[in-house]
């Protein structure tokens, strides 16, 4: 049901009663340049949203700007319809968990998971209680007397996420919390990470440069690139309806060609013609996904119609193996396009040099206009 | 403890080098235990009558304890000025931050016979001359430098995230310093504590230009016994102090480690 509810596509618009952070025009400049531009968000309660980006997009900067770390120079920030943009950071109520999990190095885990409550004067034995509740969550009871150093960093990264979630924050922020770990541990936290979120119901603002991150863990993606905005979606919407050629080569991976359209959904590639989605016009750039292309002989049948299927010849140059996918480089009229296949025993049937073909459903291409 | 990989050569050329530096100090231990009246090398018979002479030397005994006084008090104004100093320096970082870092350790590069020469013609126009009071100020001229210096490089290392994070767990300014910052100074406050007081205990210059005679600290006191006579007293003084610096020297490295304090 989840699932077919972010197929759907949620309207992004909430009333303002859903809403429970809420940037209005939120602005950051150093002198000339502009870290943040004017950003407007409305996140729902009890949501994950996050903010993805290369860095320098501006993504830790809001993040800061919510946490009240850094002094916005132009906007609101507000949350649960009071305007907190000018409380200083320790009347904030955030959980902020950071890339370096800044843990005390000179207190035990107990005493960093307790830290806020004391901040906050809860009774000594409801601190214990809470604590110890806050620690079983993370299931790190056991380790609740060492001191920070002695621990690994997934253990020091589920210290950092207890600290931040014992003083029951209105929201949660994460600052690329899963960064520093390796692989297998990060995709382990992702889904812990979730889990935790969507069983308290907290709202929670998740900033990364990685779209699987991104895509996997959250309700709402936010893209942005050198402070501004790019789009905001679900993270089907982002990776499916990219509003721009960034975001669908930040979300995901693409191949890129150049073409001029004719304005009747054509658009002619080097010598061959192609449908599109819509009727643009000019020069434009079409995108395709690795994984959406299929490789074909270049004198074999067309699969279907030409209405529906796009359909390229080439001359395979390269295949590499990676794993659980074999790449296939196609050169297209001298651009390379790479088309994705899993692999079966790490052979492909294709030989380079080959003449091929490529073909892919009419809906999978994207299609921008280049300006004017 | 990291595998010894040193070859030979190198470790007779630390060796030589380690003889060549601590050689004299060494040397200064069988001489304190002379028998003789003159300052010898090696001395003709041995006994303990230099130290039995040093505890008898009321002179040289009270000027001891002005200079452990001395060093505790100047210590303790060195750290109460300087960590709120380092502090509004490094984390505040107002306009003229900078300026105020190169005003405080200034007396760092000037020579202490000036800055003696200086307080000398200051302090006598004030009356500060062979008093307690005006050894306090003219030793913290040059301790707060050295205060100033390890704390605020300390602090400069320190991860601002952690302090950041005690703030957004709901952490009062002055709670956060209290509750983090101060406690990851630590190895740094230790460092600048026994700095400061060796700095102090060690002074000479400044120190002949300000004491009096009925004041004086140990090593003003040791050099005016120099000048005066030429009997191995000098050298059980010396072996005391050796082991006094010695002590501070082990408790920093006991309680945060030497290399972690003054190395960085």
């Amino acid at each position: 049901m989840m699932h077919q509810k972010i197929l759907s596509g949620t309207p992004t618009a909430s009333t303002d009663r859903d809403v429970h952070l809420r940037l209005d025009g939120l602005t950051k400049r150093y002198g000339d340049s502009v870290a943040v531009a004017a950003l407007d968000l409305a996140v729902p309660k009890g949501e994950l949203v996050a903010l993805l980006g290369p860095s320098g997009c501006g993504k830790t900067t809001t993040l800061r700007m919510i946490a009240g770390l850094i002094t916005p120079s132009d906007g609101r920030i507000i949350v649960g319809g009071s305007d907190i943009t000018a409380s200083p950071t320790y009347k904030r109520d955030m959980g902020l968990v950071f890339q370096s999990y800044a843990l005390f190095p000179h207190m035990t885990v107990a005493k960093n998971v307790a830290f806020g409550l004391e901040m906050r004067s809860v009774p000594k034995h409801e601190i214990e209680k809470r604590v110890k509740e806050a620690l079983a969550m993370v299931r790190l009871e056991a380790l609740s007397e060492r001191k920070p150093r002695e621990l690994s960093g997934g253990q020091q990264q589920r210290v950092a996420l207890a600290r931040a979630l014992v003083i029951r924050p209105s929201i949660l922020l994460l600052d690329e919390p899963l960064s520093n770990l390796d692989a297998k541990l990060r995709d382990e936290m992702r889904n812990e990470i979730r889990d935790i979120q969507q069983s308290l119901g907290i709202t929670a603002v998740f900033v990364t440069h990685d779209q699987v991150e991104a895509l996997s863990m959250c309700d709402k993606v936010v893209v942005m690139k050198g402070g501004q905005l790019e789009q905001i979606g679900t993270p089907v919407d982002v990776y499916e309806t990219p509003a721009t050629p960034f975001v669908a080569s930040f979300v995901g991976r693409t191949n890129r060609l150049e073409g001029m359209a004719n304005g009747d959904g054509t658009v002619i590639v080097g010598t061959g013609g192609l449908r599109v989605p819509g009727r643009p016009g000019g020069k434009v750039e079409i995108l395709m996904r690795p994984h959406r292309l299929k490789l074909v002989d270049a004198n074999a049948a067309p699969e279907g119609s030409a209405e529906r299927f796009n359909r390229l010849a080439g001359t395979l140059t390269r295949i590499t193996f990676v794993g659980d996918l074999l790449q296939y480089h196609v050169d297209v009229a001298g651009s390379e396009v790479i088309v994705e296949a899993a692999s079966d025993h790490g052979r492909g049937f294709w030989r380079a040099g080959a003449p091929v073909a490529i073909t892919w459903r009419v809906e999978d291409t994207m299609v921008f206009g280049r300006g004017a | 403890m990291e595998t010894n990989t040193t070859s030979l050569p190198m470790k007779i050329l630390v060796a030589v080098l380690f003889l060549f530096l601590l050689g004299p100090v060494i040397l200064v231990v069988p001489i304190s235990f002379s028998g003789e009246q003159i300052l010898s090398f090696p001395p003709a018979s041995w006994s303990f009558r230099w130290y039995t002479a040093l505890f008898n030397n009321t002179p040289m005994i009270s000027a001891f304890w002005t200079s452990l006084l001395l060093g505790a008090i100047v210590t303790a104004i060195s750290l109460a000025a300087a960590i709120p100093a380092a502090y509004v320096i490094v984390r505040m970082r107002t306009a003229g931050s900078g300026f105020l870092y190169n005003f405080f350790t200034a007396p760092l590069l000037l020579p202490t016979i000036v800055l003696g020469l200086a307080i000398l013609i200051v302090f006598a126009s004030m009356g500060f001359l062979g008093t307690f009071t005006g050894l306090v100020i003219g030793h913290l001229v040059i301790t707060l430098p050295y205060a100033l210096r390890v704390l605020a490089t300390t602090l400069g290392n320190l991860p601002l995230a952690c302090e950041e994070a005690a703030s957004t767990l709901g952490g009062r300014p002055f709670t956060v310093f209290r509750r983090v910052t101060l406690p990851m100074m630590a190895p740094g406050i230790v460092a600048a504590t026994a700095l400061c007081f060796l700095v102090s205990f060690d002074e000479v210059v400044i120190t002949l230009f300000l004491t009096g005679p009925r004041l004086s600290t140990l090593p003003v006191q040791l050099f005016h016994h120099v000048e005066s006579r030429a009997d191995p007293l000098v050298a059980s003084v010396s072996v005391l102090l050796i082991f006094l610096t010695l002590a501070v020297v082990i408790i920093v490295d006991r309680t945060v480690g030497l290399s972690k304090t003054f190395v960085k």
